[in-house]
């Protein structure tokens, strides 16, 4: 007698019954375990930008002059990671939505408190002095009796201001320049397009540093060295190439079907361009100009080599000097700056994480 | 209203020529539909009329004018795509405000026009919603309020049904053909669904590889078609072609000799399902398949001819599968091709074998 066969044409052997509820039982361990290695994966790979991130508050908000005080960031693990491990197993117990309500809002209230007992005496907001003092470096030194040698630093609103202006109109620019330039691209047959749009890559492989010294040169001969407008230019030079692409991968997904309407409906190609396909790369839109903004607002190499007068220093710059000239006295202070320099980018972020979500490079929505 | 002319209009993409020379005339207020299977030409020569496209030579003219070189958002024609286009970020009246918006119109006559267009396609309650919220055919009669809205001399209509479900699909062609006569609108319905065409359009075009391949009623291009392919592409369940020998007043198909009348030489015979019955004499075979049409039954019968279509009227299967049949025909409904030019030879009979 031939053996059955199962429907995959292999011979199975009559004598050996299946155990399901073994099988079921493997498959239950197999989920759960993928599920611990993977939340186990992400907790590894983040740590180490949590970390800092936590370091730098926490220092900011409670760090002395002079003192190198590390007791306080012990204390805020101490509140922080049993707070964070009962939120989650609060999620995980909890049966209905009542109870997970609950146990977070008991769970908060004690971390509260204990935060307020255990941290709360050390908090204060004197390393926040330079929003105010302009000279604070000076202020700080003569707290540990160093009373010369001060970098003369300009007013951080100063400094804030350049930063907003370059991110602010480097991103004006680039979202103008690349919506026209990639509509066209997506549209339009013309010589040597292909080759435009495998050029446009290519821009952006090259290290850009090594274009530091004949830009640097380049500005000078022009007249824009040490001009924040000749840093704009570059700025948007470098971005351009990649913010084309992306827009393009947008474009590419707009039917033409939609812009042919709006021709047949009366509109002009300005009409339609304006009234019909810009509205439907909106997000693609905000998701350019946030990245080009932070681009902007992080900007280092370039600020520090083109940028000399302190009346033209960058958030980057400043947070630079600050750390120069008094990190050996008070690195609370220049957490202070850095928490204060990442601000911007944070409420960007939140601010049109909805959008970001949704795009992946091509357009094509997730 | 407009009275449509193509004149020896060519269309090049590159080197690809899409429509070679193409003749043609639609009368003022005419519902004509352009046929064919896709990569036609149908659709370029839309968007030709539309203005999307420029042909690369000839003349098309608008109530004796040539309209060439006029640009899309000048000529006045309302399009409804395939897709509906509709504009998913504006709301419905938005949509259909859309082509008043370049006109210079008070805001109380183009929302009065809006809401006339929307009454008029039954889309009135649905004005504040976004496409995105409609379902296809509430898309559909938008799409159309939008087309109609701007009273165009010319409607275009890209296989607006296609994407619809079957029962919306009728309904829907029954509304489209009234709107039509009741406004008069020269409209021209591009297809490949020859259902479609047949329904609607007063007159159909068949197109294939750019070319006319026949012009006429719907009844004309379904009872005498002048070629084999339309033929093979006019009609479902699809028409039964006999390939044979004609000589000496008889037809041979392999040792099967069927009566002849016409001219000698290879031919191809062409019988439309329901012409075929089952009868006492004529061509035997075997039935291989029952397709029940719910109306009809398609057998499916092995031949010494091929597989034949045979439709019969009612819904209990008289006949089961493998059981032996004779297929017989009357003459008249014979349609004889010349197997070498493909045309119909008008002439020829051809009759069941004894």
């Amino acid at each position: 007698m031939a053996a059955p066969l199962t429907f995959n044409g292999i011979h199975s052997s009559p004598t050996a019954p299946v155990d399901w509820d073994r099988m079921a039982a493997r498959a239950r361990s197999m989920r759960r375990s993928k599920a611990v290695a993977l939340y186990a994966f992400l907790i590894a790979v983040s740590l180490p930008i949590i970390l800092p991130y936590f370091w730098l508050v926490t220092i900011a908000f409670s760090a002395r002059t002079g003192v190198a005080d590390t007791v306080v960031l012990w204390r805020s693990v101490a509140v922080l990671a049993p707070a964070v491990i009962a939120f989650w197993l609060a999620a995980v117990l909890a049966r209905n939505r009542r109870q997970l309500w609950l146990g977070l809002t008991a769970i908060a209230l004690a971390a509260t408190a204990a935060f307020a007992w255990l941290v709360g005496p050390d908090l204060h907001l004197r390393n926040f002095i330079f929003l105010v003092e302009p000279d604070f470096a000076s202020v700080v030194r003569s707290r540990v009796g160093a009373v010369h040698g001060a970098i003369q630093f300009p007013s951080v609103w100063r400094a804030f201001g350049n930063s907003l202006l370059i991110a602010g109109s480097q991103t004006i620019v680039v979202l103008t320049v690349a919506s026209l330039a990639a509509y066209y691209l997506s549209r339009f047959q013309f010589p040597a397009r292909a080759a435009m749009l495998r050029s446009l890559l290519i821009l952006h492989a090259f290290p850009v540093l090594t274009l530091i010294v004949p830009m640097f040169l380049m500005l000078y001969w022009i007249g824009l060295l040490d001009t924040l407008f000749g840093v704009i230019c570059v700025l948007v030079a470098f971005e351009l190439p990649f913010a084309i692409f992306i827009m393009k991968g947008f474009f590419d997904a707009v039917p033409w079907d939609i812009e042919m309407s709006a021709l047949t409906d009366g509109a002009s190609r300005r009409q339609a361009f304006l009234l019909v396909v810009l509205p439907q790369v909106r997000n693609g839109l905000l998701a350019v100009a946030v990245f080009t903004f932070i681009r902007g607002w992080e900007e280092y190499i370039f600020v520090f080599t083109f940028l000399i007068r302190n009346t033209n220093w960058t958030m980057s710059l400043y947070m630079y000097y600050v750390r120069d000239d008094v990190m050996g006295v008070d690195y609370g202070v220049v957490s202070a700056v850095g928490v204060f320099y990442l601000v911007p980018s944070l409420i960007l972020y939140v601010a049109a994480q909805r959008y970001l979500m949704q795009m992946s490079i091509g357009g094509v929505k997730g | 209203m407009a009275k449509v002319e193509f004149r020896h209009v060519v269309k090049r993409f590159g080197d690809v020529e899409v429509i070679p020379d193409l003749n043609l005339t639609i009368e003022d207020g005419e519902f004509v539909a352009l046929l064919g299977p896709s990569g036609c030409g149908k659709s370029t020569s839309l968007f030709i009329l539309a203005g999307i496209y420029l042909p690369s030579g000839g003349e098309l003219l608008f109530d004796g004018r040539v309209v060439n070189e006029v640009e899309a958002k000048d000529r006045n024609v309302g399009i409804v795509f395939q897709s509906y286009a509709l504009y998913p970020h504006m709301t419905v009246r938005d949509n259909v405000l859309f082509p008043l918006r370049f006109k210079r119109m008070p805001r109380e006559e183009a929302l009065a026009r809006v809401a006339a267009a929307g009454n008029l396609v039954q889309v009135t309650e649905l004005l504040d919603r976004r496409p995105g919220e409609l379902s296809g055919g509430q898309q559909q009669r938008v799409a159309l309020a939008r087309a109609l809205v701007k009273e165009p001399q010319l409607l275009l209509l890209d296989e607006p049904l296609s994407n619809l479900d079957a029962t919306l699909r009728l309904t829907m062609r029954t509304e489209i053909k009234s709107l039509q006569k009741k406004l008069g609108v020269t409209t021209v319905l591009v297809t490949h669904d020859q259902i479609e065409a047949t329904t609607m359009a007063d007159r159909i075009i068949c197109l294939r590889a750019g070319r006319i391949e026949q012009i006429g009623q719907p009844d004309d291009l379904y009872r005498r078609p002048q070629s084999l392919f339309i033929a093979g592409f006019i009609g479902s369940p699809p028409i039964n072609m006999i390939s044979g020998e004609a000589r000496d007043g008889v037809m041979c198909v392999g040792s099967v000799v069927f009566p002849f009348e016409g001219a000698p030489g290879a031919v191809t015979v062409g019988l439309r399902p329901e012409h075929l019955r089952f009868t006492g004499s004529g061509l035997s075979g075997r039935i291989a398949q029952l397709e029940p049409m719910g109306r009809e039954i398609l057998y499916v019968v092995d031949t010494v001819a091929g597989y034949l279509r045979v439709l019969e009227h009612g819904s209990i299967a008289a006949h089961a599968v493998g059981e032996p049949v004779r297929i017989g025909f009357s003459p008249d409904d014979s349609l004889v091709f010349d197997t070498a030019c493909q045309t119909l030879v008008a002439a020829a009979r051809v009759g069941p074998p004894a």
